[in-house]
């Protein structure tokens, strides 16, 4: 095996990176009431003391001056296209419900793009089984007699949602540029940890990089570090968490390998963890354990570092 | 040089474990009507905004400031959005100090909330760290917090009693706090007893997970005085950074904070900040910073911390009281803590921080952190 000095780009796939985060979000009184009317087929509006300003859906704060005082009312179903657009998803259109001083936007259903003209009537569509969502409410549909609705006090008003359950899952691909190109690629391949040198040559920066974190000068030419390390810091992890990767107990270490001046984020595996405290410090020596199988170009391909004897060696 | 900047009005919610009454937007409210109230002064009275929030991820509302302005009435005024993990509360009063110093603005309104019972904490935390280069680890920085602790015990006596101390002090210390939601008085036995979560961290270690909100008016000197007769000067304000993983990156001693200190010190003449501070708040997510953080402030000397703590000084009736307030140990909304560490502080200086005043205090200081340990921040208020 050659070593190669020099950074070159590889083509690399973009390194995927899934995100899937649990929320429960919270509406607050007047939205919070206006999800729950779903529900009885009822929209439901604001309407500002300071000046009569209505907002269909409710809102807890006055879009135009911020006041907070303010009548929940019932809105009609019906209203004024006042812009629309054709998406994928189909036809969005911004809603004036009759009486409201604002849009808010839905879908427009039962209508081609290019039956609908800007001032065109609407009226509401129910979904079926309505729930506790704007969703509930499937869209809006030209019904050009429909009659002009008016605002009317809301009675009996239904107890506010107070949370709404929610997710995103993001879908990330990141570049993996030169250096990490470099790194990652020679751990898949020949199961070498590469870093560069710092722009004075003692040690080599890991992860290698472009720049001199502490100089800012122009980072050297490429070595390979050893497999072997020495414990900076660690902990002992009992907490459990959404999105963990690993069911604990287990050791997050922080570890210099030999020849490297960084650190490199890992766990330390194969002890006796009911001993984790005593057996794994700030100064232990540990090597890399690399995973069986097909690699996979990312730390990962290290399955984890175990304890060895032995002294720091740059100590 | 520029103008002179005061905090004249300072509110804050009644934070929580849970407000499922509110809504982000609606939480934001209730602090800014406190923070305006206490200024005297309506939202007209304000000539620009700054949002200070932690990462989108904490509430899965990207471009919250829009929601906020919308809000709080502020609608067609300037507004910024600042965000710089746990610290962004002190990065967004640095913003808003800057606006008024330079005479961009006249009063400036500064809020910072987060309402973190919406999210998965942890999870989205782990997601400063790279994607590459260690994300999978990732334990929140619980897990990286905990280690750079074990570090610390070795090299400068940050022991587990140490900690439980500052534990037991900040707990004792946020009965008086109004705002605050833990209020249970705990033993050093009882840390010491509490599970582990990520050891040397154990349960009574960590601040609670909050919803909470915060805000601040600003001022220039000519228009205080509509607002209070005692505000609190702005003697000096920094936030600085230090490289991820860097050679030279230690983390035993907070770089970024010693030379935030430093050059904030430098500004106010703060010369023996043990001897010239009165009182010091500090945004301390783990018991374990707040010792390191006594070092970094140049309050005692590197490993000395323990020694700090065990002396007593740092109580309420101690020479140099730490987090009267009882810091984030009472209530830990991540992206309003270190404006709620600036208020304490101010409120301090400015005579009405009520159970919690200490005596005759003059001036105080302020410090915030954020990001993977890499973002500090330091402020200097005086009466």
């Amino acid at each position: 095996m050659l070593s190669i000095p020099d950074t070159y780009p590889i083509d690399l796939k973009p390194f995927p990176s899934d995100l899937s985060m649990p929320y429960t979000l919270t509406p607050g009184r007047a939205a919070g009431i206006f999800l729950a009317e779903i529900g009885n087929k009822r929209i439901v509006g604001s309407r500002f003391r300071d000046g009569g300003t209505v907002a269909v859906p409710a809102q807890d704060f006055c879009p135009k001056t911020g006041d907070s005082e303010f009548d929940l009312v019932e809105a009609p179903s019906t209203g004024t296209l006042n812009a629309f657009t054709e998406t994928e998803a189909g036809i969005i259109g911004l809603i004036r419900i009759d009486g409201s001083d604002f849009d808010f936007p839905h879908q427009i259903v039962d209508a081609g793009y290019d039956d609908l003209t800007v001032g065109d009537r609407v009226e509401a569509v129910w979904g079926e089984g309505a729930g506790e969502s704007i969703l509930g409410i499937k869209g809006f549909k030209p019904s050009p007699k429909a009659p002009v609705g008016s605002i009317k006090p809301l009675e009996n008003p239904a107890k506010q949602v107070e949370v709404v359950p929610y997710r995103m899952d993001l879908h990330y691909e990141h570049a993996f540029g030169p250096y990490y190109g470099r790194l990652f690629d020679e751990i898949k391949t020949n199961r070498r940890i590469m870093g560069v040198r710092t722009s004075n040559g003692e040690g080599a920066l890991l992860p290698p990089r472009e720049l001199d974190d502490i100089t800012h000068k122009k980072t050297g030419t490429w070595v390979e570090v050893k497999q072997t390390g020495t414990v900076r810091a660690c902990s002992v992890i009992h907490l459990q968490f959404i999105g963990q990767k690993q069911p604990p107990p287990y050791i997050y270490a922080e570890i210099i390998l030999d020849g490297a001046l960084t650190r490199l984020i890992h766990n330390i595996s194969g002890i006796d963890m009911s001993r984790a405290k005593e057996l794994v410090k700030p100064g232990t020596r540990v090597r890399a354990v690399w995973r069986d199988g097909e690699p996979t170009g990312s730390l990962a391909d290290i399955s984890h570092f175990e304890v060895i004897g032995g002294e720091d060696e740059r100590s | 040089m520029g103008r002179h900047v005061g905090i004249v009005g300072v509110g804050q919610t009644n934070h929580s474990r849970r407000r499922t009454d509110v809504s982000q937007a609606g939480l934001v409210r209730e602090a800014v009507d406190r923070a305006l109230a206490d200024a005297k002064l309506t939202i007209e009275d304000i000539d620009s905004v700054v949002v200070a929030t932690g990462p989108v991820l904490f509430a899965a509302v990207n471009q919250p400031e829009k929601w906020v302005v919308d809000a709080i009435g502020a609608s067609l005024k300037p507004v910024v959005r600042i965000t710089s993990g746990g610290g962004t509360g002190l990065a967004g009063a640095l913003a808003g100090y800057y606006q008024v110093s330079s005479g961009f603005a006249d009063r400036v309104l500064v809020v910072a909330y987060d309402k973190l019972s919406e999210g998965a904490l942890q999870y989205s935390i782990s997601t400063l760290y790279d994607p590459f280069w260690g994300r999978e680890f990732a334990v929140g920085i619980m897990g990286f917090s905990a280690a750079y602790w074990r570090a610390r015990m070795d090299v400068l006596g940050h022991t587990e009693e140490a900690a439980a101390m500052v534990a037991v002090k900040n707990r004792k210390n946020s009965m008086n706090n109004p705002y605050a939601h833990v209020k249970k008085e705990v033993t050093v036995e009882d840390v010491m007893n509490s599970k582990p979560l990520a050891w040397p961290i154990k349960t009574l270690d960590v601040p609670p997970i909050s919803d909470g909100a915060a805000a601040i008016v600003l001022s220039t000197e000519k228009l205080a005085a509509k607002s209070t007769d005692r505000p609190a000067w702005i003697h000096g304000m920094g936030y600085f950074c230090e490289a991820d993983n860097a050679p030279e990156r230690s983390l035993l001693v907070s770089e970024p904070l010693a030379i935030a200190a430093r050059r904030v010190y430098r500004a106010a003449g703060i010369t023996n900040p043990r001897r010239q501070f009165d009182v010091v708040e500090v945004q301390e997510p783990y018991t374990c910073f707040e010792l390191s953080y006594y070092e970094s402030l140049g309050l005692c000397a590197p490993g000395e911390a323990a020694e700090l703590i065990e002396s007593g000084a740092t109580q309420m009736t101690g020479d140099i009281p730490v987090n009267p307030s009882g810091g984030c140990a009472g209530a830990n909304p991540i992206g309003a803590a270190a404006l709620i560490r600036l208020i304490e502080a101010a409120s301090q200086v400015m005579g009405k921080a009520g159970d919690m005043q200490v005596p005759g205090a003059k001036l105080a200081l302020a410090q915030a952190g954020g990001g993977w340990a890499n973002l500090r921040g330091v402020a200097v208020v005086g009466a």
